[in-house]
């Protein structure tokens, strides 16, 4: 293979480092409208009154939208509206939309309009909005419209509810000699990526709703907005130039909604919205929490056996795709582990929190946080080496997971062998807890991680080849750039299978719905599994188009035809040889005749085999593999201070084939850091009233250079037999272990359970000298 | 994004600058002295920070004046946290100086700005405190020089209109021992959980906080009680503890009983090191 696991440079390199690279609001549109949003103080409240008076008049202001006539939206449950109606359920939801002629006019207008709450108790935790008599959020969950696999439960603050039931519970805890029960919690957080989430929409005199926007979504777009507001799905077109990051935040649909309610309230003109920071954090949606509670049972030997398990997400105000999340979470609940009895509960539940959208691993590092705690907690109690327990556990081909989907080699790799691998990496044998002369302590801790994707079963990608003059190939796919560089690794499979140079393949990198084949979503590690296969039929398409013309001029076999270097040649005869560029717009005999045309390729991809989960038991096939990693971290601990410093984090994936070895690094790097992040200090800070008091980054702080230790990414090489070159998924797997390894190794280092996140000094201190009662 | 609009002036001396603000604010513009622009900027686009004028007094000469002798070291208000790092003639208003922010936004904050700003940490103010140093004032009857007890309450205490031109540090305290410490909630950066500067002079250990209260502080009760050396040092922390002038914050940073426990590691870190046990 000569360009496949090569560290090829992205194709979007050079305008990124120069920063000429452009993003939705860097192109500027003459003779825009401004919109801005105004956002609710209260977490929960009745809105009494909205006086827009003194707004609407102010010169230059061109609109002021509210919710009373707008449709319900929302993916997995119809229950938002996009501007708040009657009470506002979350602290930053918008309520009020103001157009006006520049964003300052645009600011100056929201802050003139008044409106009348009355605070209503708020919901706090999924906790505590399951208990019987907590206040509701949604009063009329009975009247919403909702996917048919999502399980609303009017009446309560219950979106959705996932049942895994798998083999026989009775029987499981019979085998358990040793038992333990645990509960854990972390809040919502944010993404926090670089752009801020934008859009801008007009509407031409011919119907045609144009949409341009920072999303990892376009093709949802599109479709959305034609379902809401009943327009004709070939009118909605939505453009996506590169996107500054996404981790899951810019799936959701949320602000085109707003720009396209502000374009239409001011007679189709180009309207933008930009959020500020601060709209980011608390208006669009965030990082969904979670309320576990884990009882797993092993027999004496450490051989697992029954695993009872109840996950509330914090979906916040609504539902969205905080149903999928907790659909994803049934699917993998257990890590991955062979466990023949199951029981699991996986809710969505409605808080005053603002509402979740997938966040990088969509939902796993989550439960992996309380699961692979639990594993360490029974490993203890079972007194067993918790690598040990992991590695006697790790889930095989031939076992069936909680869904009961039976795996094989090719649908979940190898786990043992990472384990292995990361056993040796981390220095397992020195011991996982060790005391310095000077008072410090390092510690070790680990955990095995898996992910399936749960996307639509139904969901493909398409991609389109067509060539220029000199014979180099333009790539089109609905794949968005944001980051992660899968359209340059696109290209790398193109040229693999074409044998040319990846340099020879120019990539579109914008999107735009009505000219770029689809692509389903680039979320869920699915950009090179399903783009790829896409790529690799259509340069089938395409070899096969060049082979058919080639053998009539050569008049030969298309059998006898090679390609190769972008020359179409006699496999025995390669003198006998014709350039791309000689064939790929119509072949020319000397006296002029022309046949041929231009060649254009045409590849699709759709998941094979997806079945939805059963209600009852949760049985189903969700998606096509499993990536597996075991992951660890090691951390200097103070145990005067209960400061700590982390100086290793180490993921060992089975990647199947790296396609481009220092693009998976810095993803794989790129994950662990965010996870660590996300584990180690992000979290929303709520008030008692249910407000955030920290939708900044002055207060909301990612991890900072300087902050980081050393990474290590190793890979297993496990074929996955049905992607493109056998390479499995791996944009999201080295954040999964980190939460629950960085708990590990404090737990270890501190001798306390840590159960929460974000795992910040206090919380130590409070587990440690007893303070629990009163933690924000 | 400033949703306001503003004037910007730009003179040329202090005493054109404070004439100005007299004029404007007759104006009823609220007029602002503006430095290094950090906060007009990050509180002026969430709407907490209004102003129909800023007067840019940064490149006045002596603002800009940095400065040692045998006896004094000048430090003018308009010169930013980075060029103190970097000229370093007190190292303790160094150190503190350099955990303020991140360094980008240090390349624009001025000392000045950091002691009068709205933001409440002011942690360049604390080594001033434990310096007992002096400030000149300008103000419409000319500029007046202030000994930092009598002008620094919570904030310091200027006039409207009134404006920090440079402060003086007797060039002694320039040797002496010295510590900075920041704990944050977590890591190396945010604002602080705690800040505590010392100071050890004569054998006696000054101390001034931030973070501790909304307001940074320096307190004879406190440095009282913890340099008694007939007492433990345990129980001396113990019993400063509760000179605290000021309810200890209690907020997204941190609870005030966790800090009330940073803030007894600190000072025994503190005490150990500067040999004050």
């Amino acid at each position: 293979m000569d360009v496949i696991g090569k560290s090829v440079i992205r194709k979007d390199a050079l305008e990124k480092v120069t920063g000429t690279a452009r993003y939705t609001n860097d192109y500027m549109f003459k003779g825009s409208l401004h919109a801005k949003i105004v956002v609710s103080p209260y977490a929960h409240a009745r809105i009494q009154a909205i006086d827009v008076q003194a707004a609407s008049t102010i010169p230059g202001v061109h609109a002021v939208v509210t919710g009373e006539h707008l449709p319900l939206t929302g993916e997995g449950v119809r229950d938002r509206r996009p501007l708040a109606f009657e009470k506002v359920r979350y602290h930053g939801e918008a309520v009020v939309l103001v157009v006006a002629e520049n964003p300052a006019l645009a600011e100056r207008a929201a802050s003139a309009v008044h409106i009348q709450y009355e605070p209503l108790p708020v919901v706090h935790s999924p906790s505590a909005a399951i208990e019987p008599n907590s206040p509701l959020v949604h009063e009329n969950m009975h009247t919403y419209k909702h996917d048919e696999t999502v399980y609303p439960e009017p009446g309560s603050n219950v979106a959705n509810r996932v049942k895994i039931r798998k083999g026989n519970m009775e029987e499981g805890w019979r085998k358990s000699e040793l038992v333990v029960e645990e509960t854990f919690s972390l809040s919502p957080s944010d993404h926090a990526a670089m752009e801020t989430r934008s859009a801008a929409a007009e509407i031409l005199p011919n119907g045609v709703v144009k949409i341009t926007t920072s999303s990892q979504a376009p093709f949802m777009v599109k479709k959305l907005i034609s379902e809401y507001f009943g327009i004709e799905a070939g009118k909605v077109v939505v453009e996506t130039p590169l996107v500054g990051g996404g981790y899951g935040g810019k799936a959701a649909v949320q602000l085109e909604l707003l720009a396209y309610l502000a374009s239409k309230a001011v007679g189709g003109r180009l309207v933008r919205i930009l959020n500020t920071r601060e709209e980011d954090m608390l208006t669009s949606p965030v990082h969904i929490g979670l309320d576990a509670k884990i009882k797993l049972g092993c027999s004496k030997e450490g051989i697992l056996q029954a695993a009872d398990i109840l996950y509330l997400f914090d979906s916040g105000a609504y539902a969205d795709k905080g149903t999928d999340l907790s659909k994803a979470a049934a699917a993998d609940c257990t890590g991955p582990y062979r466990l023949e009895h199951i029981f699991c509960d996986s809710l969505c539940v409605y808080t005053n929190h603002p509402y979740a959208s997938p966040f990088r691993g969509f939902s796993h590092s989550e439960l992996l946080f309380a699961f692979e705690r639990t594993m360490d907690i029974l490993a203890k109690k079972a007194d067993i080496d918790p690598l040990e327990f992991r590695e006697k556990n790790a889930i095989l081909p031939g076992d069936t997971t909680p869904t009961q989907v039976r795996l094989t080699s090719s649908s979940v790799g190898n786990l043992p062998e990472c384990i292995r691998r990361l056993k040796r990496l981390i220095r397992w044998e020195e011991g996982q807890r060790m005391v310095h002369e000077n008072g410090l302590i390092t510690a070790k801790g680990i955990s095995c991680v898996w992910k399936t994707s749960t996307i639509e079963t139904n969901a493909g990608s398409g991609v389109i080849l067509t060539f220029n003059p000199d014979g180099s190939v333009n790539l089109m796919s609905g794949v968005i750039e944001l980051g992660t560089g899968t359209k340059t690794v696109l290209a790398q499979i193109l040229a693999e299978k074409l044998q040319m140079r990846v340099e020879r393949i120019h990539v579109r990198m914008e999107v735009d719905t009505q000219t770029t084949p689809e692509h389903w979503k680039t979320v869920a590690s699915r950009g090179t599994f399903m783009a790829g296969r896409a790529v690799l039929e259509a340069a089938e398409d395409v070899i096969n188009q060049l082979k058919k013309i080639a053998s009539c001029i050569f008049r030969a076999s298309e059998e006898d035809i090679e390609i190769k270097n972008e020359k179409v040649f006699l496999r025995d005869e390669p003198e006998t040889s014709l350039k791309f560029k000689e064939i790929v717009y119509g072949y020319k005999y000397p006296n002029g005749n022309a046949i041929g045309g231009q060649i254009i390729g045409r590849g699709n991809y759709i998941l094979r085999g997806m079945t939805y989960l059963d209600k009852e038991t949760g049985a189903g096939r969700p998606g096509p593999e499993w990536t597996v990693a075991a992951e660890g971290v090691e951390v200097e601990y103070n145990p005067r201070t209960y400061r700590y410093r982390i100086v290793k984090a180490i993921s060992v994936i089975d990647i199947g084939t790296v396609l481009n070895e220092k693009m998976a690094r810095g993803q794989v790097m790129g994950a662990m850091s965010m996870g660590l992040s996300f584990a180690g200090r992000e979290t929303f800070w709520f008030d008692s009233n249910g407000r955030i008091l920290n939708p900044q980054l002055r207060k909301y702080r990612p991890l900072r250079y300087g902050e980081h230790p050393e990474y290590v990414v190793d890979f297993v090489h496990t074929p996955q037999l049905d992607a493109a070159y056998g390479a499995r998924g791996v944009g999201e797997h080295g954040l999964l272990g980190m939460p629950a390894s960085l708990g590990n190794s404090l737990t270890a280092a501190a001798e306390t359970e840590l159960n929460q996140l974000p795992l910040i000094p206090e919380l130590i201190w409070r587990m440690k000298e007893g303070n629990t009662d009163d933690f924000v | 994004m400033i949703s306001f609009d503003f004037e910007y002036y730009k003179p040329a001396t202090v005493s054109e600058a404070v004439a100005l603000f007299q004029e404007l604010e007759n104006q009823g513009k609220q007029p602002r002295y503006y430095a290094g622009g950090t906060e007009v900027l990050t509180l002026g686009r969430l709407g907490l920070f209004v102003t129909h004028a800023v007067i840019d007094i940064k490149n006045t000469p002596e603002f800009q004046q940095t400065d040692a002798n045998e006896d004094w070291m000048i430090f003018g208000a308009g010169v930013t946290l980075t060029e103190l790092e970097d000229k370093n003639l007190f190292p303790l208003l160094s150190k503190s100086a350099s955990e303020v922010a991140d360094h980008t936004a240090r390349n624009k904050i001025t000392l000045g700005g950091n002691i009068c700003g709205h933001i409440f940490y002011r942690e360049a103010v604390l080594p001033l405190l434990l310096a007992d140093s002096q400030l000149a004032v300008a103000g419409p009857a000319g500029t007046n020089i202030y000994s930092i007890h009598d002008l620094f309450n919570r904030r310091l205490q200027l006039k409207n209109g009134e404006l920090l031109v440079q402060v003086f540090v007797e060039t002694k305290y320039a040797a002496l021992p010295y510590m900075s410490i920041k704990e944050r909630q977590q890591w190396d950066t945010g604002y602080p959980l705690v800040t505590i500067a010392a100071l050890k002079t004569e054998g006696t250990i000054r101390v001034a906080f931030s973070g501790v209260c909304s307001f940074p502080f320096r307190s004879a009760e406190i440095e009282e009680m913890l340099n008694h050396k007939e007492t433990p040092l345990e129980a001396r922390i113990q019993t400063a503890l509760e000179y605290i002038p000021a309810p200890i914050l209690n907020d997204g940073e941190g609870s005030d009983r966790y800090r009330k426990f940073v803030i007894k590691n600190l000072l025994f870190d503190i005490f150990t090191e500067l040999g004050g046990t």
